[in-house]
């Protein structure tokens, strides 16, 4: 019954869209993208894109990338292993990953390891800071990382490869191809990384052991213009790696742990008068095993197979208002060793609206319902505006209504799963600043979030561990990011850094809760000329605790990398990169027990052909 | 609390992240001496290094992390899980980091580590110059469990008895070893004795489903079974037994009512004490029947996720809670009969209370 009244209006739009088609040839655009609602309904939060000369100077592990260039902090235990953010103060749960406009989050676990993802398999990352489950569903809460592979038509033939070594015989090898026609446009990128990750503890008289790894990635997208107004494209990406699990200052370490992934997407869009037609289908495997101890053949698993149908209708009402319609339907079904085999079937349908009321002015409005035989899921919106008050000034309000669903372990989790339980929900809301000049810009946004129904697995009375929804928290903060440019005689130099000041706490409680640093901040200082550039960049992480009394903590931490480039005119580029990493050797933990490597050193060669 | 339940946390790549940093205490000095009081074990968070040793003086004076504080800031290991006392030494285990540490009982100063032939050690007994040690080995596999033998004049592990999954407490009384098998990630339900005189298994004596607490009294072994949990999917009750030592012949069978699952037997002057949840019960050596009522309740105090640690020495209960196991536990000293004495923060999970006097 639900349903219907649901899918109504979209199916009202589809007649629309049926009865509007017309022959006006509109102008495929040069370049086509898949995750359109970050182009078009994020105009009201902050959204900030790390292009791919930022991608190429950081090394490829997404933690890396996201760490030394954003807001985000991260619980890496130790490096290279597994990976989780916290964003705005939020769990790792509550960040969602979006690969060209389909949420990636893990089933089984709800959150995605930042280790297990290239950055050089993509064209761009943005991340999107704030709610936005309206448009992306579950874990859109602290905020969204957006993967994306540009595709662009016109003729072109370009190859890259790129070699890369490193300290504990840390080697990298990428290839990427960009080849197209006026009516076929490729992207491939294929990544191989491993480590020996042997180093020395800095100060102890101890290495880390067992923490060697490797990694294949590859990532596909193809693009086929059927006819001036349709296009035919299909991404795919697998990645499968091996990490062994590093031992910690307090315990040897035998297990390993294997990831395979393969994401596959077709996409056929039709550009129709005032009509964009999208219709996604998408398939996702995910699949984890286990070994405690590497030498023997005994391990857990855990895997999801999920199918994704996805209509997306987006309306020009006029040249100032858009609307769009998406109805998605999903399944997911899960199987391992330590759940019970379960089929889940989730349905939702999201209505957004852009208005330019002015050149100044504009206004976003979103809502979305699921609808699921699992849980009980609640109403969402998303409420933001943008205001330009001057021309350096421009002023975002945004607040909206998000979840993060109960993940497979949560619900069928064997012996100790909870069917029962409801999705967590947050309330937020932001105001942001964007200030414009010269050479500068600069966004200062403060926010709120008031989470509810929080997931945790705690005792229960016959010392059985369940999750509950018993979480209560409240976080507040301000984030700012800042960009400078300059010229300097035949040179440019840039500065970009970032700051977070996180309050999160559990309600009615004073404590911060653990692994959310007060402060964070990074700088990166870099200067280009001819066919030199060298930079600086710096990350400093304030203290966090890692009890809920508090009473125990890590010490803050500062830690720098220096790196130059060179490059040569032979072929169609030859660029040759020195990196020193941690270049000041600090001693630090970004997680107790786990220390992270001392002063390191990357070396690569890049050729374009 | 049990290994695959904490496997748990680190498959989800989750978040119960602790520390075993130095620097939640003051600078008090440490006394040098840590006699006529109790060594409280805090087993710490799995895989985060942070087990801890906490001392209560007889005067309910309280000195967290001695073991650091005493050995230049040294990290103590991963997941303490027991303490045997021999002659002036202590040998903690500790099950994470697969080692024991031997230190002087007294001052706590490190002696020496055992690290090598261990996997997933549990508790400790003592005999004539050996120690032994029940391990799980690999969690996984249910046929890797063992007994070692430790020469405690070398502190070298020199033999090993293989046993049935999961032996977990053990116990020693005229040359023999008694291994309760909880099951490890498994469920067991057996006693084995072994004759340390050749180190061969003697006999082998099924119990109810998970005995988690043994003791020896008066040629009898006493022996609790907690039952199995409910995350088994085939939950049962817990049981009292009494064995005698002689013929091995279990003589008594007490059935807990419901599904209910007691834990912490401790025997002392010639009364049974037990816990069931967040209550304190006792009975005589000989009892026909359970108590049907407890001796009292740890609620006042706030105890909400069952006693953690239990012990009663010298006209005192000790209750050790570890809150919400990720923040520093508390310890409470209550009279026989239940009175409040003192309450006390110790560090991370109290996991057991070992008496120097």
């Amino acid at each position: 019954m639900k349903l219907k009244k649901i899918f109504l209006p979209f199916l009202l739009l589809l007649c629309q869209f049926i009865a509007a088609q017309s022959d006006s040839v509109i102008k495929l655009k040069a370049v086509v993208i898949s995750d359109t609602q970050l182009r078009d309904f994020s105009n009201t939060q902050s959204v900030q894109k790390l292009n791919d000369s930022v991608i190429s100077r950081n090394s490829p592990s997404l933690t890396s990338l996201l760490n030394y260039n954003t807001v985000i902090y991260f619980k890496e235990n130790g490096l290279g292993m597994v990976s989780s953010p916290s964003f705005r103060g939020t769990t790792a749960q509550q960040t969602a990953i979006i690969w060209n406009g389909i949420n990636i989050n893990s089933q089984l676990l709800g959150q995605t390891d930042f280790n297990v993802l290239n950055t050089r398999d993509f064209s761009s990352i943005s991340v999107k800071a704030g709610g936005g489950s309206v448009v992306y569903g579950s874990s859109a809460i602290g905020g969204s990382i957006h993967l994306n592979n540009d595709l662009t038509f016109g003729d072109q033939f370009k190859n890259s490869l790129r070699f890369d070594y490193g300290s504990y015989n840390t080697i990298g090898t990428h290839y990427n191809l960009k080849a197209g026609t006026d009516k076929i446009s490729t992207n491939v990128s294929i990544s191989r990384n491993s480590s020996d990750n042997d180093y020395e503890y800095p100060g102890k008289d101890m290495k880390n052991e067992n923490g060697q790894y490797y990694n294949t990635s590859m990532n596909l997208a193809f693009a086929y213009k059927l006819n001036s107004k349709n296009i035919l494209r299909f991404y795919n990406y697998l990645f499968d790696g091996e990490r062994h699990f590093s031992g910690t200052l307090a315990a040897p370490s035998k297990s390993k742990y294997q990831d395979t992934n393969m994401r596959n997407m077709l996409e056929w869009t039709g550009y129709y008068n005032r009509f964009t037609s999208r219709l996604k289908t998408a398939y996702l495997y995910e699949k984890y095993k286990y070994f405690e101890n590497y030498k023997n053949d005994f391990f857990t698993f855990g895997n999801v197979k999920t199918f994704i149908v996805r209509y997306d209708l987006t309306y020009d009402v006029s040249n100032s208002i858009k609307l769009n319609s998406i109805v998605d339907y999903t399944q997911n079904n899960g199987d391992g060793s330590d759940i019970i085999n379960k089929k889940r079937n989730i349905g939702s349908g999201s209505l957004l609206m852009k208005h330019s009321v002015s050149t100044r002015f504009q206004y976003e409005l979103g809502v979305r319902k699921e609808i699921t035989d699992t849980y009980d899921s609640p109403l969402l919106f998303s409420v933001g505006t943008n205001f330009a008050v001057a021309d350096f000034y421009t002023i975002k309000l945004n607040t909206s209504r998000n979840f993060r669903m109960p993940t497979y372990n949560d619900l069928y989790w064997s012996g100790s799963g909870n069917p029962e339980l409801n999705p967590e929900t947050s309330y937020q809301a932001e105001i942001g600043n964007v200030f414009k000049f010269n050479n500068t810009t600069l966004t200062v946004t403060g926010y709120y979030i008031k989470l509810r129904d929080m997931l945790r697995w705690i005792p229960s009375k016959d010392g059985v561990w369940r999750p509950e929804n018993v979480g209560r928290v409240n976080t507040f903060g301000a984030e700012s990011i800042l960009n400078w440019h300059k010229r300097i005689g035949a040179g440019t130099l840039e500065f970009n850094g970032t700051y977070a000041y996180t309050v999160s706490r559990e309600d009615g409680k004073s404590e911060q809760l653990i692994y959310v640093p007060f402060h964070k901040a990074t700088a990166s200082l870099a200067y280009g000329w001819k066919n030199v550039s060298v930079y600086y960049r710096h990350l400093f992480n304030g203290e966090v605790f890692t009890t809920s009394d508090n009473e125990y903590k890590i010490d803050p931490y500062n830690v720098s990398s220096l790196g130059a480039e060179y490059d040569f005119k032979l072929f169609s580029g030859l660029g040759l990169g020195f990196q020193v990493n941690n270049l000041w050797n600090e001693e630090y933990q970004n997680v107790d027990v786990r220390p992270m490597p001392g002063r390191n050193y990357n070396m690569y060669l890049n050729f374009n052909f | 609390m049990k290994l695959h339940k904490l496997l748990l946390t680190v498959i989800l790549g989750s978040f119960l992240f602790v520390s075993c940093s130095s620097d939640d205490n003051n600078d008090s000095k440490p006394s040098g001496a840590y006699d006529n009081g109790v060594i409280v074990l805090n087993q710490g968070n799995f895989l985060k290094g942070n087990a801890s040793i906490s001392f209560l003086s007889n005067s309910f004076v309280t000195e967290n992390n001695i073991f650091s504080t005493v050995n230049n800031g040294a990290v103590l290991g991963d997941t303490g899980q027991d303490i045997g006392f021999k002659g002036d030494l202590a040998y903690i285990v500790l099950n994470v980091s697969n080692k024991i540490e031997i230190v002087n009982r007294y001052t706590f100063a490190k002696v020496a580590t055992i690290s090598n032939g261990l996997v997933n050690p549990r508790y400790i007994a003592f005999h004539n110059d050996k120690a032994y040690v029940t391990n799980w080995g690999d969690g996984n596999i249910k046929t890797d469990d063992y007994v070692a033998v430790i020469d405690l004049k070398t502190n070298t592990v020199t033999g090993t008895i293989p046993v049935v999954e999961g032996p977990e407490r053990i116990i020693e009384e005229n040359g023999k070893l008694y291994v309760a098998h909880a099951g490890g990630f498994g469920y067991g339900n057996t006693i084995t004795v072994i004759k340390t005189a050749n180190n061969t298994i003697e006999t082998t004596i099924t119990v109810g489903d998970v005995p988690n607490s043994i003791e020896t009294e008066n040629g009898k072994l006493y022996v609790l079974t907690s039952g199995k949990s409910e995350f088994s999917g085939s939950e049962s009750a817990g049981k009292f037994h009494i064995i005698t030592l002689n013929d091995n012949k279990v003589t008594t069978t007490l059935d807990f009512t419901g599904l209910t699952h007691p834990s912490n037997l401790v025997i002392e002057d010639n009364r049974i004490y037990y816990t069931l949840n967040n209550d304190v019960y006792t009975m005589t050596l000989a009892p026909s029947v359970l108590p049907a009522t407890s001796l009292f309740s740890t609620t006042a105090q706030g105890v909400k996720n069952g006693i953690n640690c239990f012990a009663v020495e010298d006209s005192r209960i000790y209750v050790g809670d570890a809150l919400d196991f990720n923040s520093n536990g508390k310890v409470y000293v209550y009279s026989l009969q239940g009175a409040l004495q003192h309450s006390t923060t110790v560090g991370l999970i109290p996991a057991g209370f070992y008496f120097n006097d």
